[in-house]
């Protein structure tokens, strides 16, 4: 019971109609791909059974304003509606909410997000197969309906199919309401949903697209056809040269503490239990995030470490049982509060756990294999190597390459540091805000190739003769290794840079952070920090 | 939610149908006669009838009723002189491009006169056939009206279109009337002068509703009709409470705040229709209490609902970034703020201090909200950290915002205020 409750709440978290849609199509297309299926109005309306108002209430807790506000607004049946703006933060409701509204209302609307549709031509021919009810299939070789790019062909195109559709509801309506029957298209609007609008105000700076789509209501003058545009950012946000009416704005503020409370009360076995979870919990993240998506990925980890003393996930908790509950939870909640937005599997954060452990212990040997589930990512030895000289490459002056990896170098650097005058030290001190604003340097591929043949023969020779070679012969492995730098590149731990005005080369910039740098040297027991200039 | 009363329900599908309608709005408006209306179809009709070419700019706010006005003295013309006028509608959100404007233009003139329509004709074939079309309407004594929307797009670029239309209305044979519409008070001033010495400079204002018209106008538009399918007695009872709430003295108040506010009859248009849905349809009568709410709703602050919505860690980073700010760094990005973060908790010991990452994603979350944006577009290469940010709140929004947080630390407030 609670399974399907859960399920049915992430489908209509996320999911949107169109991709319920699409994975219904699919089933129909697998079973008989030569289905007779004829798309009809009802396609128009939530796929599944109308919901009462009472269970839309009590679908989403602590939403029960924004709800009754957009009923409101959208108003009895056949009533006419001018454009709705719809806003608020990432994770508030929006989408699921207005489409399971529609659901619960069964009226015909047509959803289009901008996200999916990136560009104009995109949602201009989705909205229009939607309306023509038109199915990509392998039949049509998953064309479009229409061909439109323009703004001035797709009025055209949506205004007769907007007719049509129109046409076919008004005959509907008059069907229905001799025969009564139930659960099919209610009344003649019709309504266009554009989701993350935001995204639209990127896609052409100099575009009149913003405001064709704000006035598109005006354009078209059909009293039948309501808009509503969705939005993460506010209003105010919304600059175009040519100004258009401001819309009507509705506001999905970001939950309360209470209202996430009932949120994460919901689809719970066992209510008491989770809710004295939820006292320990709820107050100290809510300080650094109100994000229902961050905030349930966290507590699904906690919960359970929670609930690890118990053998009865069942049992109802007393106050003596809250305590001890709480004294095994509360080391695990200050690292977590810190850890809160990693995605991190079960084993990865036992393993962070265990690491602290181990550092508060002093144990600080060198742990092997456990080092390697450190960086939680796998790579080759090559590759490590290579991102520890491009870090290296950024972080270190360039001329200052030939003292450091010289074999006397390094105690050279040392001796410099000893002597810091007042002058230096303030020169240090510009020489750290210009770090901290301007980041890693860039480098020349030359540069890098250099570091690295270096630190690969210093690796050998402190290696000495273990197993774990890294390359016979690095200079045989070039080929290899450039191939290994754009695989870098892809992952974004190098970007490619543009190129040097005075050589003409390619710049690269390492993007990893320190933290994760000392990770991949000790994985690759490579004296790192003797290798950093420090200024 | 209650049963619902029939008779409340199409009176409240009566009134939205008339908010969204702005031909109704502007047909009352309309009977004085020095109104745009009167002005504007004397000038249109006289054209009309003793067959002269004429060019004039419609200008005023938007939402002003423009559109509709000119609608309504089309629809009254066509049904006037129904064989010598033919309209053709132009939007400058659509049609900008002349290439595009022209093909319209011919789209519209072969569905006027059913004449089959190219799609493949080239530029200079649809400016030919229009000019074509232009002489042989004025030999037959048929007047086309060019409706421009947003009259200022079509000034973007080289202006072939206004040219060879004002152009061709040089000539006595043709006969045509092109009405431009912008919202640009000086959009005369963007015309070439090759197309602004052939262009009449007529112009007319669209201006506000005054006091008096605005009343009767909400009289109007509020009040239900008694002699039609809603009962009687209910529609009486209906405009009797309207009367009573338009007479009101705070009501007239809530009027002046709109109108001081934005004076367009649309704006006044989207308010009343937040008052009417929010009409308890129990009853059937509107109260003030729905104007009161309309009036705060209508009127959002976005970025103080956006600071609401912040959690403690973000408001710390805004205070940080204000700091910064105030210091006069020249550019400032997230090491920048963790050094003041860190600063701010050396000297202050406070309770919320977190990691890195954590502060990351907080920043991050801030720039989605946009109260923070980069300072710079081309930056791509580098990381989130070390790209410059700006804030996007004024110093005195983020202090009523910290404020009107319920439950902000009293350093915070602090911080800000020195």
């Amino acid at each position: 019971m609670a399974r399907e409750k859960e399920e049915s709440m992430q489908v209509s978290r996320r999911a949107t109609r169109s991709s319920t849609f699409s994975a219904n199509n699919n089933g129909i297309e697998l079973g008989k791909p030569n289905d007779s299926y004829i798309p009809t109005l009802g396609d128009l309306v939530f796929g599944q059974e109308p919901i009462s108002l009472d269970d839309l209430l009590s679908r989403f807790p602590g939403r029960r304003v924004q709800i009754l506000e957009l009923l409101r607004l959208l108003g009895t049946l056949n009533s006419s509606m001018p454009p709705l703006f719809v806003y608020g933060s990432a994770s508030t409701g929006k989408t699921s909410i207005i489409i399971q509204v529609f659901r619960h209302l069964s009226r015909p609307f047509v959803y289009t997000s901008c996200l999916s549709c990136y560009s104009p031509r995109i949602l201009f021919e989705s909205i229009l197969n939607q309306l023509l009810l038109h199915k990509k299939n392998a039949f049509n070789g998953y064309s479009s309906a229409k061909r439109c790019e323009k703004p001035s062909d797709f009025v055209i195109f949506v205004r007769e199919a907007l007719i049509n559709v129109i046409d076919s509801l008004k005959e509907n309506a008059e069907k229905t309401s001799t025969s009564k029957l139930k659960g099919q298209v209610n009344g003649k609007m019709i309504y266009l949903i554009f989701d993350n609008f935001e995204l639209v105000r990127e896609w052409d700076k100099s575009s009149s697209i913003l405001p064709f789509l704000f006035g598109l209501s005006d354009i078209l003058k059909m009293p039948e056809v309501g808009m509503i545009f969705i939005s993460s950012t506010s209003p105010d946000t919304y600059h175009s040269n040519t100004g258009y009416v401001a819309p009507i704005h509705v506001y999905f503020p970001e939950c309360t503490e209470d209202d996430l409370r009932q949120i994460f009360m919901r689809n719970q076995a066992n209510q008491k239990l989770y809710s004295s979870f939820l006292d320990i919990v709820l107050r100290p993240f809510c300080r650094i995030t109100k994000r229902v998506d961050e905030l349930s990925t966290a507590f699904s980890l906690l919960f359970k470490r929670y609930c690890e003393p118990l053998s009865d996930l069942g049992v109802l908790p007393n106050g003596e049982m809250k305590r001890r509950l709480f004294s095994h939870l509360q080391p695990h909640i200050a690292p977590s509060l810190n850890e809160i937005f990693r995605v991190a599997s079960q084993p990865c954060l036992e393993c962070g756990v265990n690491q602290e452990t181990r550092r508060k212990g002093g144990a600080r040997k060198s742990v092997g294999s456990g080092d390697l589930d450190d960086i939680g990512f796998h790579m080759s030895t090559s590759a490590k190597y290579l991102l520890v000289s491009a870090f290296l490459a950024s972080r270190n002056p360039a001329t200052l390459d030939a003292s450091l990896f010289d074999t006397t170098g390094v105690s050279d650097s040392r001796k410099r540091k000893r002597k810091a005058s007042e002058k230096s030290l303030e020169q240090k001190e510009a020489a750290e805000q210009e770090l901290l604003m301007k980041g890693p340097g860039t480098f020349s591929l030359e540069r890098l190739l250099a570091i690295f043949q270096c630190i690969t023969s210093v690796g050998e020779e402190e290696e000495g003769n273990d197993g774990l070679r890294v390359d016979e012969g690095s200079n045989a492995l070039m080929s290899d290794i450039l191939l290994q730098l754009t695989s870098l590149c892809n992952s974004n731990f190098i970007v490619k840079g543009g190129s040097c005005p005075l050589e003409g080369s390619t710049r690269y910039r390492s993007t990893l952070s320190e933290d994760l740098a000392i990770k991949v040297a000790r994985s690759i027991k490579f004296p790192l920090s003797k290798y950093l200039y420090r200024r | 939610m209650g049963k619902e009363n029939p008779a409340a329900e199409k009176a409240s599908n009566l009134l939205r149908s008339r908010l969204c309608d702005p031909n109704f709005v502007v047909k009352h408006l309309s009977d004085s006669p020095d109104s745009n209306y009167s002005k504007l179809k004397f000038l249109v009709s006289s054209s009309v009838t003793e067959a002269c070419n004429n060019s004039i700019l419609l200008l005023g706010p938007r939402g002003s009723g423009k559109i509709a006005v000119l609608e309504l003295i089309l629809t009254d013309l066509l049904l006037e002189y129904p064989d010598t006028i033919s309209v053709i509608k132009l939007n400058g959100l659509l049609h900008s491009d002349d290439c595009c404007a022209f093909k319209e233009i011919a789209r519209q003139l072969c569905m006027e006169h059913q004449l089959l329509f190219s799609k493949m004709a080239s530029f200079d074939d649809n400016s030919q056939f229009m000019i074509e079309m232009l002489r042989e309407c004025g030999l037959a004594h048929k007047t086309i009206i060019f409706v421009l929307d947003e009259f200022d797009l079509f000034a973007q670029g080289k202006q072939r279109l206004l040219y060879s239309l004002l152009d061709a209305m040089q000539s006595v044979t043709s006969q045509a009337v092109v009405i431009g519409v912008s919202c640009r008070l000086d959009a005369d001033q963007l015309l070439e002068k090759r197309v602004r010495s052939r262009f009449s400079h007529r112009k007319l204002l669209f201006l506000p509703p005054s006091k008096e018209d605005m009343q009767r106008l909400l009289e109007h538009i509020l009040s239900l009709p008694v002699d039609s399918s809603l009962p009687h007695a209910y529609a009486v009872e209906f405009n009797k409470k309207i009367k009573n709430i338009l007479a009101d003295g705070r009501f007239k108040e809530i009027v002046n705040t709109l109108v001081n506010l934005d004076s367009t009859v649309n704006h006044l248009l989207r308010f009343l229709f937040l008052a009417v849905s929010y009409m308890d349809l129990e009853s059937g009568f509107l109260s003030f209490e729905n104007f009161k709410t309309a009036l705060s709703n209508s009127h959002r602050q976005p970025k103080l609902e956006c600071i609401k919505d912040c959690s403690i860690l973000e408001l710390y980073i805004l205070v940080c970034l204000k700091r910064l700010e105030v210091k006069e760094q020249n550019s400032y990005n997230f090491n920048s703020v963790m050094k003041e973060y860190k600063s701010i908790h050396d000297s202050f010991q406070t309770s919320d201090y977190y990691s890195r990452n954590v502060c990351l994603r907080a920043f991050e979350h801030l720039l989605q909200r946009e109260l923070i944006c980069f300072t710079d577009n081309r930056g791509y290469s580098q990381s989130v950290e070390f790209r410059p940010v700006k804030l996007l709140i004024s110093s005195i929004e983020l202090h009523q915002g910290l404020k009107s947080y319920c439950s902000c630390p009293v350093i915070l407030l602090k911080l800000v205020e020195r």
